[in-house]
């Protein structure tokens, strides 16, 4: 129960955890999904080379009076539109081969065997259609014998496939590396939200029913006083369960969430805690992330007043120190002892200023003075010049 | 009229049972206590009927400071606690009350019914001391007297424990406290860990020991790291060397 964050608390059984947890995206099937992109970069890059090829051809046989103009047309058009053909399958059985992308000679071996029937085909049809265009305009197709012709071709065929094969493993090698970085960012995306989902929701039960038993005390001598803590008490509450939308926050609220929880807990600790504000009013609307400083200062009465029968003074600091914004929660009375570990409301701020700014802000906790100081340093963006 | 002590760390949360104790015609506050040792302290100085106990307070908690209490003379404790309701609930329901902050006037009406209907059977607190015992991890520190306080010491300070009548001498380095507990009390507070009896009137930190020396009939001889000899009774031989061989 202790440990239950308030959120969860107050939903149980009522809101469901944010089903976006990222067990489901590390999955590794490779599949026909690709980036659509890769195969558009694919067919241009093809009707490209096509398009050279042709106006070479063109431009080679031209110099020859006795060829006409189709002639090379027809030559390279036929090639092409076989090749065409065969690309178009590879292209239709590549999510297939996908699996075989890190282990390249068993994807290329894939592709490969099917050269023989790719030469038998290739050649047969590309023939097929010269001599019958040839035909039609009542000439005759003059080639070498064939034996020539098979093993000429097949080297080609063989070349110009490898060649192919290459752009295709690149291709879709660099269109898997995307699909998998962006999963991957889905994932630490995901990974992240669901950990500031938990990290939030600071307000712990044991807080509450002590608050509610101060009100409860309170009324029968100070109802007015009763009526503002049970008001703060609200308003804290609705703050603490609206902040998971609103994960910054400028520090002006912040503060006053901060007081809010403050208020509370001198009631409950009155004679015991003096609390005193130091902060910069020019800084009050550097946006700072929700409930950051509540589980501070919630430490601070954990760790510096509930266990200590002499007074303490807390300070609560904001001002500038030159690029970062600097809030310090700090106490007297109590010190830090040696073998001192932080505690579960720091690693969670420490995650917290982790995840929002990466290593550019801090949370460091030590002895200062006569007592303990949290100083959270973050870095004032906007305001850099 | 009923005697009772109220401790709690919180001023509000004293203030309130203060009131509602005082407003019972047979009931009277005769003191109240902000942490836990003076919390034991109270109870020591004013023998009350009833303790109202926070459970979490500075230096000791009230589990803690139940551990400390003789049983036989100890009060009825009544935990009042924001604390782990499941904790609570695991007390036997008939050896301790408990009141879950907050709490109306009905339910502190019929603690204090309770209470009446305990003292009137003659009940003592002697369950609550076994159950605050038994959810203290074995007792690290002993409550001891000192002149008028109560002072906490480390209990892996105590060399040894002699019995004298209704008295325990508790010998540490430094020196001797003198508690009005029995030895068989002092070591199921203290736990088995550390204490083993040696004989019917004394009992040795483990941790002290230096040597043992065989003498007639199965009796030894204990030299304690601190030149002190003890006289090893052979009934509780097969106990220590047990314990000693772990």
């Amino acid at each position: 129960m202790e440990c239950l964050s308030l959120q969860a608390w107050l939903h149980s059984g009522v809101m469901n955890m944010p089903s976006r947890l990222p067990s489901a995206v590390v999955h590794t099937d490779y599949g026909a999904t690709f980036p659509p992109k890769t195969l558009a970069t694919l067919w241009a890059l093809w009707a490209a080379f096509w398009l050279l090829m042709i106006t070479v051809s063109i431009e080679d046989q031209l110099r020859d009076p006795l060829t006409r103009w189709w002639e090379p047309v027809l030559s390279e058009g036929s090639s092409a539109l076989v090749s065409t053909g065969w690309m178009w399958l590879a292209v239709r059985v590549r999510g297939r081969y996908a699996r075989y992308l890190d282990k390249p000679l068993a994807w290329f071996g894939s592709y490969l065997r099917w050269l023989p029937l790719v030469f038998i085909t290739w050649i047969t049809a590309v023939y097929a259609i010269r001599h019958g265009v040839y035909a039609t305009v009542g000439r005759t197709y003059a080639h070498p014998g064939w034996g020539f012709v098979v093993v000429y071709e097949s080297l080609k065929l063989t070349y110009f496939t490898g060649l192919w094969l290459g752009i295709l493993f690149g291709i879709d090698s660099y269109g898997q590396w995307q699909l998998q970085w962006r999963r991957l960012l889905q994932t630490q995306k995901a990974l992240a939200e669901a950990q500031l989902a938990q990290l939030q929701g600071q307000l712990r039960p044991h807080f509450l029913f002590n608050a509610l038993n101060t009100v409860s005390a309170l009324m029968h001598t100070d109802v007015a006083r009763a009526d503002r803590l049970v008001a703060a008490l609200g308003d804290l509450l609705r703050i603490s369960l609206r902040s998971n939308e609103h994960e910054m926050t400028p520090l002006a609220e912040e503060l006053r969430t901060l007081e809010l929880y403050a208020n509370i807990m001198l009631e409950r600790f009155r004679d015991r805690v003096t609390l005193g504000w130091q902060i910069d009013q020019a800084l009050l609307d550097i946006p700072v992330p929700a409930l950051l400083l509540q589980p501070l200062l919630e430490n601070v009465f954990k760790h510096g007043v509930e266990p200590t029968v002499a007074h303490v003074r807390i300070i609560v600091s904001v001002r500038r120190d030159s690029g970062s914004l600097e809030i310090v929660i700090g106490n007297s009375g109590c010190m830090l002892a040696s073998e001192h570990r932080d505690g579960v409301g720091f690693r969670n701020c420490r995650e917290r200023l982790g995840i929002i700014y990466g290593n550019t802000a801090s949370l460091l906790v030590r002895n200062e003075g006569d007592g303990v100081a949290a100083r959270v340093l973050i870095p004032l963006m906007d305001t850099i010049q | 009229m009923i005697r009772v002590v109220i401790a709690d760390d919180e001023a509000p949360a004293r203030e309130k049972l203060e009131r509602w104790v005082a407003e019972q015609s047979d009931m009277t506050v005769v003191g109240s206590a902000e942490d836990g040792l003076s919390t034991a302290q109270c109870i020591e100085q004013f023998r009350p009927n009833v303790a109202f106990l926070d459970v979490q307070m500075p230096t000791l908690s009230g589990l803690q400071v139940v551990a400390q209490l003789e049983p036989s003379s100890a009060p009825l404790i009544v935990f009042v606690t924001a604390f782990d309701e499941h904790a609570v609930k695991a007390f036997d329901l008939n050896a301790v009350d408990y009141l879950l902050k907050p709490y109306d006037l009905d339910r502190f009406t019929r603690t204090v019914q309770r209470i009446r209907e305990r003292l009137h059977a003659h009940e003592s607190g002697a369950t609550a001391v076994a159950i605050g015992r038994a959810r203290t991890p074995a007792c690290e520190r002993l409550l001891v007297p000192d002149g008028e306080r109560l002072q906490l010491i480390d209990a892996a300070s105590v060399e040894w424990l002699e019995a004298d009548d209704n008295y325990v001498h508790v010998h540490t380095a430094a020196r001797t406290y003198l508690l009005r507990r029995t030895l068989q009390d002092l070591l199921s507070q203290l736990g088995e860990q550390r204490f083993v009896r040696i004989h019917k009137s004394t009992a040795v930190n483990l941790g002290s020991i230096g040597s043992l020396t065989p003498l007639f009939k199965g009796d030894y001889e204990i030299h304690l790291h601190n030149g002190r000899v003890l006289r090893l009774s052979r009934r509780y031989r097969e106990t220590l060397f047990a314990r000693m061989g772990q």
